[in-house]
């Protein structure tokens, strides 16, 4: 039987189990049970303290390119009330989307079949032009609807593209602090809420690891005794690739 | 919306205030579900020694044969029995996400796995209708649903006794709203319905031997359903009276409005 010291913590890639009978097993998942209802209360606490967000109404007027030609934020929102947006990275001429994003927006139809019937409609929006946009969907197989904010001061106002400036700086304000400059384009999620007068406010916005409950897979990877398994690469997320690209 | 739930609308400088406060408590949650996510890989092993047999689309396998390779597995045990006609709304919905992203899991040494009870042939007729790629094997004819306290005798259903979610169950009373209506999209009675139980179970596989390392059940899978992380961030929230979810094949066209 191995011990839980013969092996160094940061070596995730070797398995490092305890071999014990059922009964003493049964006792250490009913620890952690307990320790994992807590969590999911504080989840749901945490989610509570979100719904309770003051609104920001939004003034400005962005219109979007999409595959219905031009939209405004209003009219994204499609009869319904409620509008989540992905900022994917995907900048005007690069060659491909960005590749984490790529792993995001893996997650995102399974769960989009469903949030319409929740008074929610789901969109992904890049500062591209729409016809790199498409190009790029089309090879992904993606069926989420996907526009463009080229042009649009959407991104800027929303905190996840950067100027030339910033870049000079080497100064970017992301996730609410300001850091240094990483990328010309930054994940991030925003949602929106209309009102019955068709006034358009933004409620929530979040960034970075802000994101990582929305990746399916990596809360799945949470269960197996490898977990993430990324603590020896040079960068989270090292070893994804495009859906394509295995 | 209920009215008095309504957000006051702020300037942005009042809405920052307010929205670093739950930054904070947000990286709170991050932090001690890594927290959690540690004490999970550092729980002790046991050991299986009886041989599972699973009918899968390559035929015939073994417990073993399911890792395919890889050194870990883990199970999404898919609520359909074999009296079912279709599979469980619920866990349709929970693999309508995990059918986009299994590619990347086998890629990281991980297999997972769809196992149900049904017959294979039900299980592909199944998978073809609601269009998923995952691997789907059946467990029919094998204990391998009742050792991982996901399936019941209707004796332990009457009489209890029962482990479900670590917990002994009292006596069957009967189905509420939510489980009749599904019993009844399943093409199946309620009794006969919730006898089989959704979970996840972690498996490992090191020098031949397999192991169970990890079984999560009920709201277990709750951060596991992607639909609910995405309208947790929105401002109604999951917003639910009753079972409103269908399969996604089922839901009735919107008028467009």
């Amino acid at each position: 039987m191995k011990t839980e010291t013969m092996e160094p913590k940061t070596d995730k890639s070797e398995m490092n189990p305890r071999v014990v009978s059922e009964a003493e097993w049964l006792v250490a998942r009913k620890d952690l049970l307990t320790r994992e209802k807590e969590l999911t209360r504080l989840r749901d606490k945490v989610s509570r303290h979100r719904r309770e967000l003051p609104w920001v109404k939004v003034e400005k007027e962005y219109v979007f390119d999409g595959p219905n030609g031009k939209e405004t934020l209003a009219d994204l929102f499609g009869g319904r009330s409620q509008l989540i947006v992905y900022h994917f990275m995907l900048g005007p001429g690069w060659e491909e989307g960005c590749k984490s994003c790529s792993y995001l927006a893996d997650h995102f139809d399974g769960a989009n079949w469903h949030l319409p019937h929740r008074d929610v409609t789901f969109v992904v929006i890049s500062r591209a032009p729409l016809s790199e946009i498409e190009a790029y969907k089309k090879r992904m197989g993606w069926r989420f609807k996907w526009l463009s904010s080229h042009g649009s001061d959407f991104n800027f106002d929303n905190h996840v593209s950067f100027t030339k400036e910033d870049e000079k700086k080497n100064k970017a304000y992301y996730n609410y602090e300001i850091g240094e400059f990483i990328n010309d384009e930054m994940p991030g999620l925003s949602v929106f809420y209309k009102d019955e007068n068709g006034d358009v406010f933004h409620t929530y916005s979040t960034f970075a690891r802000g994101l990582d409950i929305l990746v399916g897979a990596y809360n799945f990877l949470d269960l197996v005794p490898k977990g993430r398994d990324e603590d020896h690469l040079d960068f989270t997320m090292d070893w994804v690739r495009r859906h394509d690209q295995y | 919306m209920n009215k008095e739930k309504i957000p006051k609308v702020a300037s942005r400088e009042e809405w920052l205030h307010a929205r670093k406060e739950l930054l904070e408590a947000e990286k709170e949650l991050t932090r001690r579900s890594d927290e959690l996510a540690r004490r999970r890989q550092e729980l002790p092993w046991v050991r299986i020694d009886k041989e599972y047999r699973f009918e899968t689309d390559e035929g015939n396998a073994s417990l073993k044969d399911l890792f395919r390779g890889r050194s870990q597995l883990l199970v999404y045990h898919f609520m359909f029995g074999p009296d079912y006609t279709a599979g469980c709304p619920s866990c349709s919905a929970i693999a309508d996400g995990f059918n986009g992203f299994v590619i990347h899991l086998a890629n990281h040494d991980v297999m997972l796995w769809a196992v149900s009870r049904a017959r294979l042939a039900k299980l592909q007729a199944y998978k073809r209708r609601m269009g998923w790629t995952f691997p789907w094997a059946s467990s029919f004819g094998s204990d391998f649903n009742a050792d991982l306290n996901v399936w019941f005798t209707e004796q332990q259903q009457r009489e209890g006794g029962f482990e479900y979610n670590y917990e002994l169950e009292e006596p069957w009373e009967g189905a509420g709203e939510g489980a009749t209506t599904f019993a009844a999209m399943s093409g199946t009675d309620p009794a006969t319905y919730v006898r089989e139980r959704p979970g996840m179970s972690a498996l490992a596989l090191e020098d031949g031997v397999v192991y169970h390392t990890y079984s999560t059940y009920a709201r277990g899978l709750d951060a596991l359903w992607g639909m609910y992380q995405w309208l947790d961030r929105a401002p109604k929230g999951r917003n639910e009276t009753g079972v409103w979810w269908r399969r996604h094949d089922e839901y009735e066209r919107r008028a467009e409005r």
